[in-house]
């Protein structure tokens, strides 16, 4: 036992010399993580945004209609509308500088009200693809909502070309219209709104509110820092052989166990640490409950010492330091990949996310994530916990085994 | 006390080392003397219980090192070759962690540590790092490694390999403390004047077999009076026997190739007119003349042919 804590304490303060390693391994989730958040446009984003120009040559009530129709409720949030000249609205379209040119004719009011033919203009940014559809679609609406006023209330909007552009309608012209219009809705009324049966409307079960897509990312950047570290820690019994002291301690009496042991002990507090902060960060931005924490914090910690025990067993069955730093390096990256770190496991196609909950990291990462998106704290069962231990212990025991049958000798 | 029984150890169809019998008792220094690849290492490592021997018995401090290597290991300390530190570790935190090793602990250990330190001339650098230290200075460190248990048996494997001058007085300065502390020492070398200088008996081994041993007196006695007398240039064949027949008394030819001819006599530099007589007689030439005295190295060179350093 003595020599355990010897040899946590001997790698710690070696490890400690080696801040440049830790600053990385904390570094790279960090800024993967940041651009992840950034491209899904984080917890809090805002949605796109553009301008849409107007030449408006009618300048009458209708055409004013037309143009304020896009300032109204979600589409206004979306767009900005701009009132231009016709040369001006040309310059800025063509330089790219709006989503949308809308051209409405002289003479679009008379049209209107007489239902003759008329057309408008639109010209689109092809450079922007959701904006000038949004556009579109919504000058389709109000020229088919045009058509229809057109059909029920033509006679009061021929009332309207008679109004004073520069005066605005009176007052008693305003209500004798209201009435008219209210008396047409009321007759109409039954064929527009036919009330054909009872509708009882029943609520839907409360669905558990979704998580952000921020939040789906963030147990796969934990484990990336995990991963990260428990493979950069594991080279170092490559390191101990390479000086010599790997062949000293087998000519000591016989603890190689315990060396084994201490050596995870120290890389599982370094790997806690790297993912703990990483994951206090996540914690942090995503608002989680902290009483989550404890669990997700053992549970990472249990995974630390099994990824870092098989890292080094693996690294110590190569010929050399390099092929082994190499060839784990190329088997981290496409376990990440699969395993949730750069995609949730949920945005993987099916097939993908089966095999990625399967691959080790994917097992740990997939109940982390159901963890911290879960009602309560401590939702790991109990076979997760075995599987999870079970890893550890394995690797532990196969990296002793290593050690005794040969690697420490050379 | 060390004792090493008809040790073999082979690699597949190589035989490293071949059948080695010596012993080395308390309070003394054993050399093992050989060029490179002689198998000093490997009689070493099988030793310290690095290799497991092909066949033969180990015995270190009366445990077995096969059957009861824990015991065994306990006893020994080690000095490697190559040196056996962590770098990023100050020499304070080495010398504790191997003291750890071996199972001392507590004000014991720290004492110990104090000691070697003092012993090694690192205390004024103890907290420092040994990345930082010159050669000589992670020499004497990896040595203090070795002995901070108090070993009963000190393996040292060519311990002054690439270190200066100074650091190499230290360090015999050490080895012979340790023996006047009675432990019993099994110090490999090929530089025969370190061996004449800190052992007490040795064994010359190459190829794996031991072809010598004894005290370095006994050994000194097989070569006799006779130095070595060895001749480069371009010689006829047949011209050893031509000098043999001069009649220079003990004559023995060691050595006779077409650039290189090695005799061994009494008083050889009184016959050297003869020889050079001869050469030149035979159509001969001489281009360089190494006359030695007799030594361990001229013992080597008498017994295999070839310089030790070869």
């Amino acid at each position: 036992m003595d020599f355990i804590v010897a040899t946590f304490r001997k790698d710690l303060t070696r490890w400690r010399e080696d801040a440049h390693a830790l600053i990385i391994w904390l570094a790279i989730p960090f800024l993967i993580g940041g651009l992840i958040t950034a491209m899904a446009g984080g917890s809090g984003g805002s949605g796109p945004s553009g301008t849409l120009l107007i030449d408006d040559r009618d300048d009458t009530l209708i055409s004013g209609f037309v143009a304020g129709a896009f300032a109204q409720d979600q589409i206004g949030d979306m767009l900005t509308v701009q009132n231009v000249g016709a040369e001006e609205g040309k310059q800025l379209i063509d330089a790219g500088e709006a989503s949308g040119l809308l051209t409405i004719p002289e003479g679009f009011q008379d049209a209107f009200i007489n239902d003759t033919p008329v057309v408008l203009t639109l010209k689109t940014n092809p450079a922007q693809t959701i904006l000038p559809g949004i556009i579109e679609n919504v000058t389709e609406v109000l020229l088919d909502a045009g058509f229809y006023l057109q059909a029920l209330f033509g006679e009061e909007i021929a009332a309207i070309q008679g109004v004073d552009d520069e005066a605005g309608p009176s007052n008693a012209f305003v209500s004798s219209m209201s009435v008219q219009v209210n008396d047409k809705m009321q007759a109409l009324g039954p064929a527009l709104f036919p009330l054909a049966f009872d509708i009882e409307i029943v609520e839907p079960p409360p669905a558990e509110p979704r998580p952000d897509i921020g939040l789906l990312f963030l147990p796969g950047i934990v484990m990336m820092a995990l991963l990260f570290s428990s493979q950069g820690l594991s080279a170092d019994f490559w390191k101990e052989r390479e000086t010599g002291t790997l062949r000293r301690l087998v000519s000591s009496p016989g603890l190689l166990n315990q060396f084994v042991f201490g050596k995870a002990l120290a890389a599982t507090l370094v790997i806690a640490g790297i993912s703990g902060i990483t994951l206090a960060v996540g914690f942090l931005y995503h608002g989680i409950a902290w009483s989550k924490f404890l669990p997700s914090m053992l549970w990472l910690i249990f995974a630390g010492a099994g990824f870092f025990a098989w890292f080094a067993a693996l690294q110590m069955l190569f010929p050399t330091q390099k092929a082994a730093n190499l060839l784990s390096t190329i088997f981290l990256f496409p376990l990440m990949m699969m395993g949730g770190s750069f995609f949730p496991l949920a945005a993987l196609p099916d097939w993908l996310a089966s095999v990625g909950r399967m691959s080790p990291n994917g097992f740990v990462v997939d109940k982390l994530t159901d963890e911290l998106v879960s009602a309560n704290a401590w939702s790991f069962d109990i076979r997760s916990w075995t599987i999870v231990a079970a890893i550890m212990l394995s690797g532990l025991l196969l990296c002793s085994w290593r050690l005794k049958s040969g690697f420490a000798r050379r | 006390m060390l004792k090493v029984d008809n040790l073999t150890k082979q690699y597949g169809d190589f035989t490293a080392v071949d059948g080695a019998c010596f012993e080395a008792g308390d309070g003394k220094v054993f050399g093992l003397l050989g060029p490179n690849g002689a198998g000093k290492s490997t009689a070493i490592n099988c030793i310290s219980g690095l290799l497991a021997p092909t066949s033969g018995h180990i015995s270190v401090s009366g445990f077995d090192i096969v059957r009861d290597g824990k015991k065994a290991k306990a006893t020994l300390g080690v000095v490697p070759q190559e040196l056996a530190l962590y770098e990023d570790l100050p020499a304070l935190d080495n010398l504790n962690y191997w003291g750890k090793a071996y199972g001392l602990r507590g004000a014991e250990l720290d004492a110990r540590v104090r000691e070697v330190l003092d012993y090694i001339g690192l205390a004024d650098r103890a907290k420092d790092l040994p990345k930082e230290f010159s050669g000589g200075m992670k020499r004497r460190l990896n040595f203090g490694c070795g002995i901070v248990h108090k070993p009963k048996v000190l393996l040292l494997d060519e311990p002054t390999v690439g270190v200066d001058p100074q650091s190499r007085a230290r360090l015999f300065e050490m080895v012979e403390a340790e023996r006047d502390a009675g432990a019993c020492i099994l110090y490999t070398t090929h530089y025969m004047e370190e061996a004449e200088r800190l052992c007490d008996s040795l064994a010359i081994i190459d190829h794996g077999k031991i072809i010598a041993h004894g005290s370095v007196d006994q050994l000194k006695a097989q070569v006799g009076a006779r130095d070595v007398l060895q001749l480069s240039g371009r010689f006829p064949d047949g011209l050893a026997a031509t000098i043999a027949d001069r009649g220079i008394a003990d004559l023995d030819v060691l050595t006779d190739e077409s650039n290189v001819l090695t005799l061994t006599m009494t008083t050889a530099s009184h016959h050297l007119p003869a020889i050079f007589e001869a050469i030149t007689a035979a159509g001969g030439s001489v281009s360089e003349t190494s006359l030695r005295s007799p030594n361990l190295e001229t013992l080597f060179l008498l017994l295999t042919g070839k310089e030790l350093r070869e």
